[in-house]
């Protein structure tokens, strides 16, 4: 059997068996087979309005010559793949792809390191673990806008808290938004920030639901520690893994607000990524076609991005 | 990951209380690091002319005029907030645990597939929806209505609760359900009784999720609202924002206020995921 | 067997609460036997909010019609318009920002206002004709408008022994002399952000010394960047001004943290009512003194979508024309602080208002940004601030950083 669930744990439980015999029998079955298909009818019906009928505009959005004057009359010529060549050819496109791949695996691998590392320490139940747990994620609760202005204040070169701390050590102001070399950077650091209540949050709901018997068991074998983690800790959150990192990876790849309050893709283009750059394009210059280009391009990165991750999922389930 | 590592080596839980004083402050030092841009927040909402170039450490001189004029001015994008949040939580969880549950215990060809598109459809972005549930939603007559941005939340949030459930009803031992459908209970019967009780846990993370997704969303509300008689805060802290922002403090006191009750929400929430239940049900 | 019935019964409530919630959200009713004209705008907070919303009621009263205003945030106006052009619900009267009516006239949304028997009123300065007309068809009025001009700290100025500069050399000196590194204190602050935000502030440098927007790869703009650069690398402002937007500009004004910043006159109110703040303005400084100052045209413009509806498209053109009035525009600039279009009320106004002398001057030769380019201005000023920022940033001098913009000017 193949699966291409995002947890591929579950391909070792097996389909519910089939009995081809009487029709009667077969009548059940075939009610049995609708009946199962209505748990997931509503879904499906959600996913096709709202996600296929959007999906399908963009596609034919970006092979056509859409602008300003399309909205108001409809027209839009065909123009094949022309959108995509524009795109491909603007020196701007390297930098957004480099960009993106930079901020994504950055974010991705600090969030998950330190919301793992989060998570395993609250686990430990020391006093008052569960009021600070739900103080971390406060941070989430704040409106975008609001985060994006407050640590654009905090990153300020002259007047910024950050500087204002640091300069308790004689370190010197640091042009956290402005220098090109250092605003990806900053960038990135307050998008793990956002992240990082995410991360805690399902690593952790996904450690509790491992029996402490297992740790039990395993200490009398003496598979404590790190040993532990490897052994019990690891395998069994595993699923819930797949699916911080896949979504972790998928969701921010397209982040474009933090960035466009933060920095705007600037400066000098230094924090432009593929989302930010689609964003500027149909929003900005209204060149509708090629911003849906873009967003394409994205899509079908993160889709390869899921397959392939899935697939060495797979493998790895399979040992 | 250094951290994670020096963690794990600190060995086993042990159930002494009194010797895990030293990890609550070192949990105090990482959340201080964590919460001061709120503090910061909280700080320029309590003086008078906040702003990049003017935030002083300390509220020396607190006002709480941004308060009021934050209440006097969004206290109704509150409440619209909340009922929107609330009924786009409840729409998610009857769509998407029954969802959740199908595809985790039936193996059927499509399903496996639908899976693969719920993942498809997080990578979409909320631009590209919003632009064309613009159009759909003027067809419909459902611009500028709560039920517009409820179901518009809603469906943005089901494919990942549906994920997220699902991760964690797989791991539900068949035999509990077979137990029951063996009792005579129908498959929907079954799900009730059974799944949705030991799945609380999953059911309230997926849930908090969709809160804080619904509550938080501001593009969605951007573009399918144009009037104040529908206006989430966070479109109300954008407008307040609006092309020339003055006074900070106001407009910070409105995101201080505008995140209580997701806040008071979050720590009831907390306690049922603390709880482990889930855990504790499949043993 | 109890939970699962809870859920049943909370699924049914929700039901209920979502029918319900269907129904509140009714159509505004129309006022008694009168056509009502939907007016949209991006004045959505106050004070502008209820200072636009009485104007527009005493127009409407004018020409006979009730109002229903829609504010809109303003980075999203025109995003809203374009999904209202195509579900055909663009509103009866449309504000839009003057750079923005030749892109959105060119896609047939908008009517011409000489269909309506609506001209520009007589005495209203060059610049808005210029703005509000696309192919040779007048599309917007725009009642009040304004420009930048340079506001300094006068309490600096004086104790630092500087008087108001006029010339680059002067604003260079100036504004080194007013740096005090040890206090945080800059002597000059502009928003160089890259958004058309930096592009409007870096345009009166490059318009005034010859520069132009279809060519910046030229020695005159590669002097206007130059000045922003050396400003930059004297010290004399901070290296954060690539990410400051206008507001930014004005906090760090008001905090006392620069001298002197380019700004426009929508700050007056804030500037004001900043206790212990003893400010002035005067034109941007030009390179010689020879040179006439020529800053972009700032205001927004009221225009009449093509709705279908004939007779509420004609009480649209009476509505724009009574709120380009010159009576109008004065009650106008009352409550945004900007500069009436008629240079007769100009002047008065200037009058009764010394602080805005700089900006009625800068605004009698301001220039419309689409003067020239039309609905390709907004790649133009892409190419602009990008520059600026390569400039600024240091990625190339600004010689080889107008290059590379003008590479994508397209």
């Amino acid at each position: 059997m193949t699966t291409t669930s995002v947890d591929a744990g579950l391909a070792q439980r097996s389909a519910p068996p089939t009995h081809p015999t009487a029709a009667p029998r077969r009548r059940a079955h075939l009610g049995r087979y609708l009946a199962r298909w209505l748990f997931v009818a509503p879904a499906i019906l959600f996913v096709l309005v709202f996600f296929g009928y959007p999906i399908v505009q963009n596609v034919l959005m970006s092979l056509q010559d859409y602008t300003t004057t399309t909205f108001y009359t409809g027209e839009a010529p065909w123009v094949g793949f022309a959108n995509y060549a524009t795109v491909f050819s603007d020196p701007v496109f390297v930098t957004a792809v480099i960009n993106t791949a930079l901020f994504t695996i950055g974010s991705i691998v600090l969030q998950f390191g330190i919301g793992l590392g989060l998570a395993l320490f609250f686990k430990r139940n020391f006093p008052l673990s569960g009021f600070l747990r739900s103080l971390l994620l406060l941070p989430w609760l704040l409106p975008l806008i609001a985060s994006a202005a407050v640590w654009k204040w905090i990153l300020d070169q002259g007047s910024g808290a950050l500087n204002g701390f640091l300069s308790i050590f004689g370190v010197q102001p640091v042009p956290w938004l402005v220098s090109p070399s250092l605003a990806l950077i900053a960038v990135i650091g307050v998008n793990i920030w956002l992240g990082i209540p995410f991360n805690t949050t399902i690593l952790y709901t996904g450690l509790q639901a491992v029996p402490e018997e297992l740790y039990e068991a395993a200490s009398l074998d003496g598979a404590v520690g790190w040993r532990a983690f490897r052994y019990i800790t690891w395998p069994s959150i595993r699923s819930v893994v797949s699916v911080v990192i896949v979504l972790g990876v998928v969701y921010t790849l397209k982040v474009v607000d933090i960035i466009l309050g933060l920095t705007g893709g600037g400066p000098a283009n230094s924090t432009q990524t593929l989302a930010t750059w689609a964003y500027q394009n149909s929003f900005v210059k209204f060149a509708f076609g090629q911003g849906a280009a873009i967003s394409n391009v994205l899509i079908v990165v993160s889709l390869l991005f899921a397959l392939v991750y899935l697939y060495i999922n797979r493998k790895g389930v399979d040992e | 990951m250094t951290e994670t590592r020096a963690l794990l080596l600190a060995g086993q839980p042990n159930r002494a209380p009194a010797r895990k004083w030293p990890m609550t402050v070192l949990g105090v030092v990482f959340l201080a690091i964590m919460v001061f841009p709120i503090y910061w927040m909280i700080n320029s909402s309590l003086q008078a002319n906040s702003g990049a170039a003017s935030t002083a450490w300390f509220p020396i001189h607190p006002t709480l005029s941004g308060y009021a004029a934050a209440l006097r001015q969004q206290g109704g994008n509150l409440v619209t907030s909340l009922i929107i949040a609330l009924s786009a939580v409840v729409l998610t969880l009857v769509v998407a645990t029954p969802a959740a549950y199908g595809l985790a215990r039936f193996r059927m060809r499509g399903m496996t597939v639908f899976v693969l598109v719920l993942l498809i459809t997080q990578m979409i972005p909320t631009i590209v929806i919003s632009n064309a549930l613009y159009a759909l939603f003027n067809d419909w007559g459902l611009l500028n209505s709560y039920l517009g941005l409820i179901l518009a939340d809603s469906a943005l949030q089901i494919p990942f609760a549906i994920i997220l459930m699902r991760a964690f009803m797989a791991s539900i031992p068949q035999s509990l359900v077979e137990a029951a459908l063996v009792d005579g209970a129908n498959n929907f019967r079954a799900f009730l009784a059974i799944v949705v009780p030991i799945s609380k846990n999953a059911i309230i993370t997926a849930a908090l999720f969709t809160f804080l997704g619904a509550w938080g969303d501001f593009l969605l509300a951007l573009t399918l609202t144009s009037t104040p008689a529908v206006r989430p805060i966070t479109l109300g802290i954008y407008n307040y924002i609006g092309a020339n922002v003055t006074q900070w403090g106001p407009v910070m006191a409105t995101a201080v206020i505008a995140s209580i009750p997701a806040g008071v929400l979050l720590i009831i929430a907390q306690k049922y995921i603390a709880a482990g239940a889930l855990g504790g049900a499949i043993k | 067997m109890k939970k699962s019935r809870t859920i049943v019964a909370i699924a049914a409530a929700s039901a209920i609460s979502l029918s319900l919630a269907a129904c509140s959200s009714g159509s505004s009713a129309s006022a008694g036997g009168k056509q009502t004209l939907t007016v949209e705008d991006y004045y959505s907070s106050d004070p502008s909010m209820s200072g636009y919303n009485s104007i527009y009621t005493s127009c409407g009263a004018e020409v006979g019609a009730a109002i229903n205003p829609v504010h809109i945030a303003g980075a999203s106006l025109i995003q809203k318009v374009l999904q209202q052009a195509s579900s055909k619900t663009l509103p009866d009267v449309l504000m839009l920002d003057n750079p923005d009516v030749q892109q959105i006239a060119a896609t047939g949304a908008l009517a011409p206002l000489t269909d309506f028997g609506v001209s520009a009123p007589a005495g209203d300065v060059p610049g808005v004709l210029k703005a509000g007309t696309y192919k040779g068809e007048l599309y917007g009025l725009a009642p009040v408008i304004n420009s930048i001009a340079l506001y300094y700290n006068a309490d600096m100025l004086k104790a630092a022994g500087v008087t108001p500069p006029t010339s680059w050399d002067e604003l260079k000196a100036a504004a080194l002399k007013l740096t005090d590194k040890s206090k945080g204190v800059y002597g000059f602050a502009m928003s160089n952000i890259n958004t058309y935000e930096g592009t409007w502030q870096f345009l009166p440098f490059l318009w005034t010394n010859g520069g132009d927007e279809k060519d910046i790869n030229t020695p005159e703009a590669a002097q206007a960047l130059q000045l922003d650069v050396d400003l930059q690398n004297d010290g004399s402002m901070s290296k954060s001004s690539v990410n400051w937007s206008q507001q930014d500009v004005n906090n760090q004004f008001v905090a006392g943290k620069a001298a002197m910043m380019i700004n426009g006159p929508w700050q007056l109110p804030v500037l004001n009512a900043t206790k212990g703040l003893n400010f002035s303005s005067v034109p941007i400084p030009t390179r010689t003194t020879a040179q006439t100052v020529v800053s972009p045209l700032g205001g927004e413009t009221f225009n009449v979508p093509n709705t279908g509806d004939k007779k509420k498209m004609g009480l649209a053109g009476k509505f724009v024309a009574c709120l380009n009035k010159p009576a109008t525009q004065l009650k106008i600039a009352e409550i945004s602080g900007n500069v009436p279009s008629d240079q007769a009320s100009a002047a008065d106004w200037a009058k009764s208002h010394p602080q805005v002398q700089a900006f009625t001057d800068t605004v009698k030769t301001a220039r419309a940004r689409t003067g020239e380019l039309g609905d390709k201005w907004p790649t133009a000023a892409t190419a602009i601030y990008t520059a600026v920022q390569l400039a600024l940033t240091g990625k190339a001098d600004p010689q080889d950083a107008l290059k590379q913009g003008q590479a994508q000017n397209k």
